[in-house]
């Protein structure tokens, strides 16, 4: 029996034996036919949505399904890769929406005035609780909150079931590997807003906390920064640096940069005439200030705490050929340094300080050990020894006025491995 | 003694014969009829046989659940037995009760949508959507042509996971162990990947908002849905060649659990357990919403209203799902508007009023009331589940046939009890 209806009928279904086949268990053996058919290609993979017969199932520890791009599992929060600052800004959005109310954070304080700033101090997910809706990333308007890949979370202790923001921690660059084009779409929102709160956040405040090295680097930065803001010669580095919080590179590489430029403009300007006995007193400061700065540096290369480096940081930058010419040059500078500071008599003690420190061993010796050094110290204190040796060369055209011949090879060096003209203050 | 009570896994207060239930429906019956069980012992204890009632067979009043795999999650079943034959059965529910719609009360509107995956946590998309076209309903909200589309394809989808799954269930229940089971889930699998694609998990889906869905289609999703929806046809005819004339099925299926016209009228009862008795209703038919008047698709209705015909109805309704699916396929790439209607906003705080929505669930009418006093939380959520009503006559169809019947019945209904608890 059907009906006509808008748009299709109805059908009422029909009973029974539909087949010309009425003997009785011919259905049970039809049936089986479609067991053994499954059997029969039990033996070959499934190939696909449009394939009902075969293996379908994963061998799943050894073989894991692709996840979608969209898929979500627990949410984490994102830090900055570069400077390792987080992007969360303690908006609160996500605690409000969160359905079972699950997260929980604190708002950082700046210690000194006691204000509110735009970083979060601590944040808890109960992940026990959570239910993976997705609100919390949705509505984050800093896209610091994201949903995790990450399943396998089953545990014999409760208590690691609430998480803490040490392990809610992900750099970005792990998020982008599993969702590039969710990723790609908010990433430049993201960056600006992250930017904007940098610049308003003092001290380390905002910085990841499983990045104990990382802070102390910022916060080396900051007292070099502050130090060489006291430096007689350079008030206008203090505030120039202070702005400058962006770079994840470490306050050494920057030091090292600026004492270059510096030291390069002075030898530019000594070089072609047949340099002024008297060399320019200005010239003489810059070359203290790049001591210094090289000795911060220095200071900073030796940082005892190394904690493993984070995946997602970029690895060590100097190919083994750099490294080398590196190495050569910071014994050729170092030799070059205590000539000139032999030779001028008003050459700044902290310069030879500067150029003996990092080198710290007998070159010949020295050689060896610090080429393993640098084969397997983490990347910001190989920076920093690149920096220090820098800023050596920097120190050496200063004072010696460009008198040795290797010096134009290593500056040529060194300019290739900086990021190019930074502001130098320094020198104005 | 020469009869003892019935061992019962748990032991039980003094008196009563059964646990009785968290809202007290039986506790008075199964204090008038003790529960007890002539048993035969051997003589060795002593007793007499010339008790007469020894001979007699007596009613039993016998619990089926609540920790018993075929009824489907926590559920009791209180059985009067004669023998094997079913006098009596009361559905006990509640084992379940988690509050859902007191917490819905205390949560934010858009707060909820992730709870209602929860209700029939085989077909999350269609309670998002019922929930969804609620609050739309009092707050006003357009949804563009796209998303409905896509709500519709989800939700069509549901319909043919859930009816694989719950004919795999079906069979399961019959003794047929994991046969059908295994080759629904399949299936059932795959459409859930397509579900993680779209919206990042796989049966808590949260991909509704007021006003569309959450993110658009992916890239991958419609090839997959093409593939999908070539193996379809081949699935659902290899499941009816292995089943519908299958000798044991039909003699397990056919003219067992019959649920009148008049009386699945009687109690309300939707879905394809109405339509195996015979009356063609269907929401998306009768009230066509969203955009399901553009669709071709009949209506399957059973004539006797047995297991076997709620089976037929199930399978058809899997090839009518298809054929919706493949018009959304063909038209969905000229729907106007985007996935979400940029202009709603999600933490709504709708004016003061009631508003009810319904759907065709695939197990049946899945309705929300909701009333809004003008603050971002409901005033009054109510789910109108149809898990629930179809159980409540679960007895009528179970008296008289036999105690092996009732997890047939019981599993021809198709009943969630995330659902009937809430
Ligand atoms: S995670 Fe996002 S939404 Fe939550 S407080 Fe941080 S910035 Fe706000
Ligand atoms: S996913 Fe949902 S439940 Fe989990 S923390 Fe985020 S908002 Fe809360």
């Amino acid at each position: 029996m059907t009906v006509k209806i808008e748009r299709g009928q109805i059908v009422t279904v029909e009973r029974g034996k539909r087949t010309a086949r009425r003997l009785p268990g011919m259905g049970l053996l039809d049936g089986m036919a479609v067991v053994w058919k499954h059997w029969a290609g039990s033996f070959r993979k499934n190939q696909g949505f449009n394939d009902i017969h075969g293996v379908f199932t994963y061998e799943y520890p050894e073989e894991r399904p692709k996840l979608p791009e969209a898929y979500r599992n627990m949410p984490i929060l994102l830090y900055d890769d570069e400077t390792s600052h987080e992007l969360c800004t303690s908006c609160f959005q996500c605690e409000r929406i969160c359905p079972p109310q699950v997260i929980h954070m604190t708002q950082a304080k700046d210690p000194a005035t006691g204000k509110p700033v735009p970083a979060v101090a601590e944040f808890v997910i109960e992940y026990d609780a959570c239910m993976s809706c997705g609100f919390c990333a949705e509505v984050c308007p800093f896209d610091a909150i994201k949903m995790d890949h990450e399943f396998e979370l089953s545990t014999a202790d409760h208590q690691k079931l609430t998480v803490f923001k040490e392990q809610l921690n992900r750099p970005i660059s792990y998020y982008e590997r599993i969702a590039p084009t969710m990723w790609a779409e908010v990433r430049d929102g993201a960056m600006k807003k992250l930017q904007g709160n940098i610049k308003r956040r003092p001290d380390v405040i905002g910085m990841a906390p499983n990045l104990a090295e990382k802070i102390a680097a910022r916060r080396r930065e900051l007292e070099a920064a502050a130090a060489a803001a006291t430096a007689p010669a350079a008030p206008a580095a203090a505030p120039a640096e202070g702005r400058k919080l962006t770079p994840e590179e470490k306050a050494a590489k920057l030091a090292a940069i600026k004492a270059a430029n510096a030291a390069k403009k002075a030898g530019d300007t000594v070089e072609p005439p047949v340099a002024p006995a008297g060399a320019a007193p200005a010239d003489e400061k810059a070359a203290r200030l790049a001591a210094i700065r090289a000795k911060n540096a220095a200071r900073k290369g030796e940082a005892p705490d190394a904690p493993p480096v984070v995946a997602g940081e970029p690895a060590g930058e100097a190919p083994p050929a750099d490294e080398k010419a590196a190495r050569l040059a910071a014994i050729r500078a170092k030799n070059a340094a205590r000539k000139a500071a032999e030779g001028s008599d008003g050459a700044p003690v902290e310069a030879n300080v500067a150029a003996t420190e990092p080198a710290a061993a007998p070159p010949a010796a020295g050689a060896a050990t610090s080429a393993a050094e640098a084969a397997t110290a983490p990347a910001d204190e190989k920076a920093a020894r690149l920096a220090a040796i820098r800023a050596k060369n920097a120190a050496r055209k200063a004072a010696g006025g460009g008198s040795d011949a290797a010096a134009p090879t290593t500056t040529g060096n060194v300019d290739s491995g900086g990021p190019g003209a930074s502001d130098d203050a320094a020198l104005s | 003694m020469n009869t003892g009570k019935l061992a019962f896994p748990m032991p039980l207060p003094a008196g009563v014969g059964t646990p009785s239930a968290p809202g007290g429906l039986e506790g008075q019956t199964s204090q008038e009829k003790p529960v007890r069980i002539s048993v035969r012992r051997s003589r060795v204890d002593g007793c007499s046989t010339k008790d007469p009632a020894m001979f007699k067979t007596e009613e039993l009043q016998i619990n089926i659940g609540p920790q018993h795999p075929s009824t489907h999650g926590v559920f009791r079943m209180l059985v009067t037995v004669d023998g094997e034959t079913i006098i009596d059965l009361k559905p006990v529910f509640g084992y379940l009760h988690r509050n859902h719609e007191q917490i819905a009360e205390q949560n934010t509107y858009l707060q909820n949508m992730p709870y209602t995956d929860r209700l029939d946590y085989f077909n999350s998309m269609a309670n998002n959507q019922a929930y969804a076209m609620a609050v739309e309903k009092l707050a006003g909200i357009e949804v563009p042509e796209r998303a409905e589309y896509i709500r519709v394809l989800m939700v069509e989808l549901t319909r043919i996971l859930n009816h694989a799954g719950a004919l795999g269930f079906l069979i399961n229940d019959m003794g047929m162990w994991q046969t059908q089971l295994a080759f629904g889930m399949r299936e059932r699998e795959k459409i859930l990947d397509l579900f993680e694609m779209a919206s990042g998990a796989r049966m808590m889906c949260n991909y509704f908002r007021f006003g569309g869905v959450v993110r658009d289609l992916p890239p991958e999703f419609m090839p997959k849905l093409k593939e999908l929806l070539v193996a379809m046809p081949a699935f659902v005819d290899e499941l009816e060649r292995l089943l519908r004339e299958n000798e044991i099925l039909m003699q397990r299926a056919e003219g067992i659990g019959i649920l009148p016209k008049e009386l699945a009228l009687a109690y309300s009862v939707t879905g394809p357990v109405l339509r195996g008795s015979g009356v063609p209703y269907d929401i998306r038919k009768a009230e066509p919403y969203s955009v399901y008047d553009r669709f071709d698709f009949d209506v399957p209705v059973g004539s006797v209203g047995d297991v076997y015909d709620r089976f037929l109805v199930r399978i058809e309704e899997m090839r009518q799902s298809k054929r919706i699916i493949e018009q959304i396929v063909e038209q969905l790439p000229d729907a106007r508007g985007g996935h979400i209607n940029p202009r709603a906003r999600q933490n709504v705080r709708p004016p003061v009023g009631d508003a009810y929505a319904r759907i065709e669930s695939p197990k049946g009418e899945l309705g929300f009331y909701l009333v809004s006093d003008g603050s971002p939380r409901p005033y009054r959520y109510k789910v109108r589940a149809p898990s629930f009503i179809n159980l409540t006559p679960l007895g009528d169809m179970c008296r008289g046939y036999k105690v092996a019947d009732v997890v047939v019945i019981l599993g021809s209904i198709d009943i969630v009890m995330g659902e009937v608890d809430r």
